[in-house]
């Protein structure tokens, strides 16, 4: 599975990194979102549709 | 409106001003999302209300179609930004910051401010906040009596909002009671000239303060403000004023009201606190996201239609406002199972309490920090607390927040374990100036650090 966060539609909700900080990092300087590997590691894909499914924004695009 | 409307318009009248919206809110709501999840309210001059989860998403985010505009000085389209019913008094308007703004504009002050707010930014403040929260606690720990309101959740949102300002922190109170008192006490009600008066001296005290930085940089939001380029344009002080109303609007009636009503609900569900309590390291972000959904306290906003089009069904036309309202969309049973019932566990809560799209609440990560260590605090300090029913004092009417006046409560007295309120503001003054804790996080990374 792969997973990245659509940058025109992030906002900063800071949801997915709440859910799943082991797939999602937040940039400091303005708490957008992305993914800290486009992988998802084994094991990992239920928490990463969950993180998909909490975004408001829906800008979490899995592949 | 006019009979020569062809538009078929599932058609409601509220008043969101009124008692009864706040009374009747969940089976408004319930019926709103069966019948018109897209609704045209007949109060107020009409407005589309968009209740619905699906279709305030579809909408909320379409900034190709939707305006926040307030054209206070009659240069733009004429748009009346984010408040329904319009402000009253049309003559003295006042554009409220980047949120009554479009793209560039709009995107040029997110820029800039973004880096002081970040959850990145927010979280080398958390010992300053703590500390705060401690003070708070202290001045009441030994009475076994607290206001919630009064006494904690007024003053930790106000106090830390003028230290990301750059601003005293001893003047939080100039401050506290205008902005909290603006919101609950409407024109023609007894209190408003007192308010009104109160507003004025915050308003001269924020130009003093403005122009002092001015003179003599010091860091944090205000600094920013005033030396910040708008692409060739540079804001003038009514412009700044205004955006420095809506950071310090944004940050303390919110804030206050979430923190308010978790902690009445935790009193009426002593069995959900003391799980609280103890599985916090699990439950405390989801039961922080449910209080926001459930609670909401920003129940909306407005828009202007900036063109004919057509929605999910619906035909907007240009010009005609249009009411997101986060607060039901928070409600909608297609998206939350059993949603009017606060469930500290929730998941795949995705709701809309900080707004959706490119207005997203920018102070998100301060209230979220600042709910978080008021409400942990007093879970660990006054665990018996009761919440005082007779005493406790919501809004009247909760059109824009969903607020509460005060919340009187007792619990098994305790110790202090540190200076009080006072004594504490002038050493947190002190490490702010002297670490310099309000630059932005692109300048300053370190944490405060309270003790050498």
């Amino acid at each position: 599975m792969k997973v990245r966060v659509d940058p025109e539609v992030c906002q900063g909700h800071t949801l997915c990194a709440m859910n799943a900080p082991d797939l999602f990092a937040l940039r400091d300087e303005d708490g957008h979102a992305y993914a800290v590997d486009e992988e998802v590691p084994a094991g990992k894909e239920d928490l990463a549709r969950d993180a998909a499914r909490t975004c408001p924004e829906q800008a979490i695009v899995l592949s | 409106m006019s009979n020569d409307d062809p538009r078929d318009k599932p058609t409601i009248s509220l008043d969101r001003h009124s008692p009864r919206y706040r009374l009747e809110f969940e089976s408004l709501a319930t019926e709103f999302h069966a019948r018109c999840p897209v609704a045209w309210n007949d109060t107020h001059g009409g407005y589309w209300f968009a209740n619905g989860n699906k279709e305030l998403f579809d909408l909320a985010r379409r900034a190709d179609l939707l305006s926040n505009e307030n054209d206070v000085d009659g240069t733009g389209r004429g748009y009346q930004g984010i408040s329904i019913p319009s402000q009253s008094d049309q003559a003295n308007r006042t554009r409220g910051g980047f949120l009554e703004m479009d793209p560039p504009d709009q995107r040029y002050y997110r820029q800039a401010l973004n880096p002081y707010l970040s959850p990145a930014a927010v979280e080398r403040w958390k010992p300053v906040i703590d500390e705060l929260t401690r003070a708070c606690l202290d001045e009441k720990i030994e009475t076994g009596r607290i206001d919630f309101v009064d006494d904690l959740a007024n003053i930790v949102p106000a106090v830390f909002t003028l230290a990301m300002l750059g601003m005293p922190l001893k003047d939080w109170d100039v401050y506290c009671e205008p902005v909290h008192a603006a919101v609950y006490t409407p024109p023609g009600t007894p209190d408003h000239a007192r308010v009104i008066q109160l507003q004025m001296r915050m308003g001269m005290h924020m130009m003093e303060v403005m122009q002092g930085i001015r003179e003599r940089p010091r860091p944090g939001l205000i600094n920013e403000l005033v030396t910040l380029k708008l692409g060739d344009r540079t804001p003038d002080d009514t412009e700044i004023a205004g955006v420095i109303m809506l950071i310090i609007g944004g940050g303390f009636d919110t804030t206050t009201a979430l923190t308010a009503h978790s902690l009445e609900w935790l009193s009426e569900h002593p069995g959900e606190r003391e799980r609280l309590s103890r599985e916090r390291d699990t439950l405390l972000d989801s039961a922080t996201e449910e209080f926001l959904r459930f609670y909401t306290p920003a129940q909306g906003d407005g828009r202007t239609i900036t063109q004919d089009c057509e929605v999910n069904g619906t035909e907007f036309r240009e010009g005609e406002r249009l009411w997101l309202s986060w607060a039901m969309a928070n409600r909608d049973a297609k998206v939350f199972e059993d949603p009017h019932t606060i469930h500290l566990d929730r998941k795949g809560n995705r709701h809309s309490s900080f707004g959706l799209g490119i207005h997203r609440c920018i102070g998100s990560n301060v209230a979220r920090a600042v709910f978080k260590s008021m409400l942990t605090a007093v879970l660990d300090r006054m665990p018996d607390f009761v919440c005082d029913p007779d005493g406790a004092v919501h809004y009247d009417t909760t059109g824009v927040i969903n607020g509460m006046k005060h919340l009187p409560a007792t619990f098994t007295p305790g110790k202090r374990l540190g200076a009080g309120l006072d004594e504490t503001l002038e050493r947190m003054q002190r490490i702010c100036d002297e670490q310099r804790l309000a630059e932005p996080v692109t300048v300053r990374k370190a944490r405060a650090k309270l003790r050498d």
